[in-house]
């Protein structure tokens, strides 16, 4: 027997009226078979447009409704609950996008209109074929995995961990901290950086509901939102972190002497260490890269002066497998590799300089205890210039993004130049100055006017070293002219790269990442903690560029996204996934290997769809060869159908 | 040289041994000199087998075949099935393997190398002589083919004799088999497709001008299909005619039933099915010809089949056939993949 279906026809003020005839879309799709009832309406939406789809189903003993309205996108859920309460299986209930696809996109309103008869009787055709379904329920596990530990993921950590959710934070270096425990003072308020988050960072270690790796990273991921099952490599410390008591006495010792990635190099540090005093955990590291050998025979030194038998050169790396319901992605980032900025000779000639490198120099614990001194001779640059933009906004050689930090950081470096060297000369070249935030304008206008900072407008050519001096060649573009300073050192603010090993976390998620690298959020405004990959959420840097503020609101928007699916009893997945029909299904594996969720396997020689997994993108339907396997409600039958009814013909 | 003696060597022991349940080779067929498919099961058959220049036919299909009388048997002798195998019917059965038709263990592979020739086409050499005459057709020298014609030996060479694909071919002799029968010499096609070369010259107009000539001729008499081995599919998607309907089936699952293409073989309903045929065979065709060989209307369908290979090629590095390990091509994604017809 055929559905009696029902036809609502949405003005949306003039919207979809204004370039569609929806009168006359009503009265056509009157006469299409299967169609009992029609009507238009200005607003479907709201509460009357619902009421009367509700009435109406009842009245007119509706088998389903199809609303010729906006995208799915925005009402399908309002509309599905509509016909819902009034008895319907919400899966008996379409929409017919005749907005964004139609009305918005088209002048011609007897075009527009004829194409939109079209698109509605495709979805009438589709309708008749779909079946009442009935959400997939999945259990929880009520733990969440934070991939990360800077202030993203220390924050997104204490605010689950307080929201009495358990929380695992794996972190790949030794300690948590990330970039903010390198920054000296923060703008715009120029607090002191390790002040405000070493409180934070002992929270996250002592806090009951906070399991945290350190040095450790996610190697695989398996299940689905409310299960997933992560397997962590502890990479071996080689230092037992319950026996070390902090005494020192290993590093004394140790003769090897690497570059130490704290300071980015502008010191060293040995062997066997810790990343910075505050560190979390309290422990020490044996780095064995660097390490001549585990024997003790190859040197063994730290081994022989550590008083309570902390070392062990036994450990060996160790596989860990946490359950967890949701998981955040705060693996912030990486400034953009030096290589790319010969020009101006950043990594050649020592004083020239990234903005990390100085903020390492203005931090009281940093290599010159705060004080700025040129690496290369350790006197003070009387002449110093900042340049913004290296490798941002340049689509044609770098990255065509704005890194949107270094404005703010860039006035600040030059605010705190001038507070140690009252008597030296800042210059900033800019493109233009991004100051968007509370205080930020007028944080840079006072680096500028009370400061006397510089402000050159234009870009710089080249870095060269003369004499002693650095060279720098650039033009003001507002005065019109070529520039050449002398300076004594050169900071560069180099644009922001996602974290190295971001790619790689990407496809252990499946999560996408956008053209840039960075992942990839479900939707710029509307979901923008929110990953593709459902249950796996962002914050911080890993998203986009950001700074601390914006950063840790992120940081708790992503906490309460996953509260929101952590504390449900179950959790309800689609039933719109793909079926098989295992009688014309040979086997090949062709939907197994393309299936992007791995849903998919062969069980006795045919195709099984693990429903929970299967996100019903259809892929698998349309790599098969033999039309063997179609995602539920949307069949080949019903694709066949629509795009006949789409074509003009009829069945 | 192939010597046909080590292959019924082989295939005798095999035989004897019970280690195979039949041995799908050639024999000499009715009509004389052109062989025909036969299976082997008796030892002292074996020695019917021969291996000539007219020995065109893709025996791969009947492994297949072979396989789906298996799978309505109770009881099947599960024993594997030998099988002789050119260089592109040796790729058939990697495509078989990669899609999982069948398991390695199911066949052994008597690999024969068409050295520095390949098969004849049957009408070209009957265009040079008339066929009655011919008493036996075998390999010369340098690829050469050689017809005994009343007792007299005519020597063609293999551009005026060979099957366009043979001349065409780049990998002339077996990628997978377990017995290796003949020399593996490596010969460099001239061009892997002067055809499409002319096709992709045309202009879209002549271009479709020319494809409706040719299409308007097709019976839809389904003969490319039944002879392909990649044509395995329980039921075809293009064809409303053999919906396997099983006693259970229900009249709505009838009724479901989606009718793609129209039976009767209407211009537009040939365009579909044969471009529906190729595209199901991008990446799987391994160019064995037979599709065009059996067609009765002389229809150039290889043109269709080339110019995927080409695009497989060119796009994705791939072709078909060469790794039973590899994923097909129809299910491999990578990051690097050209999108550039996205606009
Ligand atoms: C020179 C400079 C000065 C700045 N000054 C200021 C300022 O004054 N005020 C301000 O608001 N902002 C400032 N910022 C911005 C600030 O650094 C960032 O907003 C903040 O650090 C972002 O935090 P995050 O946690 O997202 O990323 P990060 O700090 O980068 O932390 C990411 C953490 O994740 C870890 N990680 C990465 N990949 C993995 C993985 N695969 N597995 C496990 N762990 C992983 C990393 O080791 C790191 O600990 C400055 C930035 C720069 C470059
Ligand atoms: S692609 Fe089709 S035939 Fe192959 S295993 Fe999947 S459902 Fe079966
Ligand atoms: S629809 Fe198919 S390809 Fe997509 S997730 Fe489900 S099983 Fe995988």
């Amino acid at each position: 027997m055929r559905k009696k279906i029902g036809v609502f026809v949405c003005h949306c003020g003039i919207n979809i009226a204004g370039t569609v005839d929806v009168k006359k879309v009503a009265q056509e799709l009157s006469e299409f078979p299967g169609v009992s009832y029609t009507v238009d309406y200005v607003y479907m939406c709201s509460d009357p447009g619902q009421n009367l789809i509700i009435q109406k189903i009842k009245e007119e003993k509706l088998d389903g409704v199809v609303v010729a309205c906006c995208s799915p996108n925005l009402h399908e859920t309002t509309f599905r609950r509509a016909a819902q309460s009034a008895g319907l299986n919400p899966y008996e209930c379409e929409i017919a996008n005749i907005r964004e696809q139609c009305s918005w996109v088209h002048k011609d309103k007897d075009k527009a209109t004829e194409k939109a008869i079209k698109i509605t009787k495709g979805i009438v055709e589709k309708l008749r074929w779909n079946e009442p379904l009935q959400p997939i329920k999945v259990p929880v596990t009520k733990r969440a995995l934070i991939i990360g530990g800077g202030i993203a993921g220390i924050q997104t950590a204490l605010d689950l961990a307080n929201s009495d959710i358990e929380v695992v934070l794996v972190e790949k270096n030794p300690s948590i901290g990330g970039h903010m425990i390198q920054l000296s003072e923060t703008f715009p308020t120029l607090d002191c950086s390790q002040c405000i988050l070493t409180p934070k960072m002992v929270e996250v270690s002592k806090h009951p509901k906070i399991k945290l790796y350190t040095y450790s990273e996610v190697q695989e991921v398996t299940g689905y939102v409310g299960n997933f099952q992560a397997k962590i490599l502890k990479k071996p410390r080689y230092v037992d972190p319950d026996k070390c008591t902090l005494c020192d006495e290993c590093t004394q010792v140790c003769p090897v002497v690497v570059p130490n990635e704290f300071d980015l190099g502008l010191t060293g540090r040995k062997a066997i260490y810790i990343p910075f005093p505050q560190a979390i955990p309290a422990t020490y590291t044996l780095d064995i890269e660097a390490c001549p050998g585990v024997l003790p025979i190859a040197c063994g030194k730290c081994w022989d002066v550590c008083e309570p038998k902390a070392i062990d050169f036994d450990m060996k790396p160790e596989i860990v497998e946490e359950k967890v319901g949701a998981i955040v992605v705060a693996t912030g980032y990486d400034l953009y590799d030096k290589k790319n900025m010969a020009e101006y000779g950043y990594g050649k000639y020592p004083d020239v300089l990234d903005g990390l490198q100085f903020e390492r120099l203005l931090s009281a614990s940093g290599p010159t205890r705060g004080k700025i001194l040129r690496p290369s001779d350790h006197k003070e640059p009387k002449e110093i210039v900042f340049i913004q933009c290296v490798g941002s906004r340049d689509p044609e050689l770098h990255n065509k993004y704005c890194s949107k930090i270094c404005c703010m950081y860039t006035a600040k470096h030059a605010k705190l130049y001038k507070h140690h060297v009252h008597d030296g000369q800042a210059y900033v070249f800019y493109i233009d100055i991004r100051a968007g935030g509370k205080g930020y304008e007028e944080f840079v206008n006072r680096t500028m006017e009370e400061e006397g900072v510089l402000y050159l407008r234009g870009k710089v050519s080249k870095v060269f070293e003369e004499n002693g001096k650095l060279v720098v060649w650039g033009v003001d573009t507002l005065a019109g002219q070529d520039i050449e300073i002398r300076a004594d050192m050169v900071v560069l603010a180099m644009a922001i790269r996602p974290s190295s090993g971001a790619e790689k976390l990407a496809k252990i998620l499946k999560a996408a990442q956008d053209t840039d690298g960075f992942f990839a959020e479900a939707h710029p405004k509307l979901r923008p903690v929110e990953s593709l990959t459902a249950g796996v959420f962002l914050a911080g840097v890993a998203q986009a560029p950001k700074d601390i503020p914006d950063t840790v609101a992120q940081a708790g928007g992503a906490a309460i996204k996953v509260v929101s699916i952590l504390s449900q009893p179950e959790l309800l997945h689609s039933p719109l996934v793909a079926q098989v029909n295992e009688h014309l299904c040979t086997g090949c594996s062709m939907c197994v290997d393309v299936c992007p969720f791995s849903a998919l396997s062969i069980v006795e020689g045919k195709a099984k769809v693990n429903e929970v997994l299967c996100e019903g993108c259809g892929t698998c339907a349309a790599t098969c060869l033999r039309s063997a396997i179609e995602v539920k409600n949307l069949t080949h039958l019903q694709v066949h159908d629509m795009l006949t009814a789409s074509l003009g013909g009829l069945k | 040289m192939v010597e046909v003696e080590k292959i019924r060597e082989e295939a005798r022991r095999l035989l004897q041994e019970g280690q195979v349940r039949g041995v799908i080779g050639y024999v000499r067929g009715p009509q004389g000199v052109w062989a025909v498919p036969a299976m082997i099961r008796n030892p002292e058959d074996v020695d019917r087998l021969v291996w000539n220049p007219t020995c065109v036919h893709n025996l791969v299909l009947f492994v297949v075949e072979e396989k789906k009388e298996q799978a309505r048997q109770k009881e099947p002798d599960k024993r594997p099935l030998a099988v002789v195998v050119k260089g592109c019917d040796s790729r058939a059965i990697n495509v078989l393997l990669q899609e999982k038709f069948i398991e390695r263990e199911e066949v052994i592979l008597l690999g024969v190398s068409c050295e520095n020739s390949g098969v004849v086409d049957k009408k070209k050499l009957l265009n040079l002589v008339p066929s009655q005459k011919i008493e036996e057709i075998v390999y010369g020298n340098n690829g050469h083919i050689v017809a005994v014609i009343d007792g007299e030996r005519r020597v063609f060479p293999p551009e005026e004799v060979l099957a366009d694909r043979c001349l065409e071919c780049q990998a002339n002799f077996p990628v997978v088999y377990d017995h290796f029968f003949g020399e593996k010499i490596k010969k460099e096609a001239i061009n892997t497709s002067p055809g499409v070369d002319k096709i992709e010259k045309m202009r879209l107009e002549e271009r479709r001008r020319f494809w409706e000539e040719e299409l308007s001729r097709c019976l839809r008499c389904y003969a490319c299909r039944s002879v392909c081995p990649m044509c395995y599919c329980t039921e075809c998607v293009v064809d409303p005619i053999s919906f396997a309907v099983e006693p259970t089936t229900t009249a709505e699952e009838k009724a479901k039933k989606i009718k793609w293409i129209e039976k009767s073989p209407l211009l537009s309903e040939n365009f579909v099915y044969h471009l529906v045929r190729a595209i199901h065979l991008a990446g799987r065709c391994v160019d064995c010809g037979e599709c065009e060989r059996v067609c009765p209307e002389d229809i150039p369908i290889r043109l269709l089949n080339k110019k995927l290979e080409r695009e497989a090629w060119r796009l994705f590095n791939y072709v078909a056939g060469m790794d039973s390990q590899a994923p097909s091509l129809f299910s491999t994604f990578k990051e690097t993949d050209p999108e550039d017809f996205i606009r």
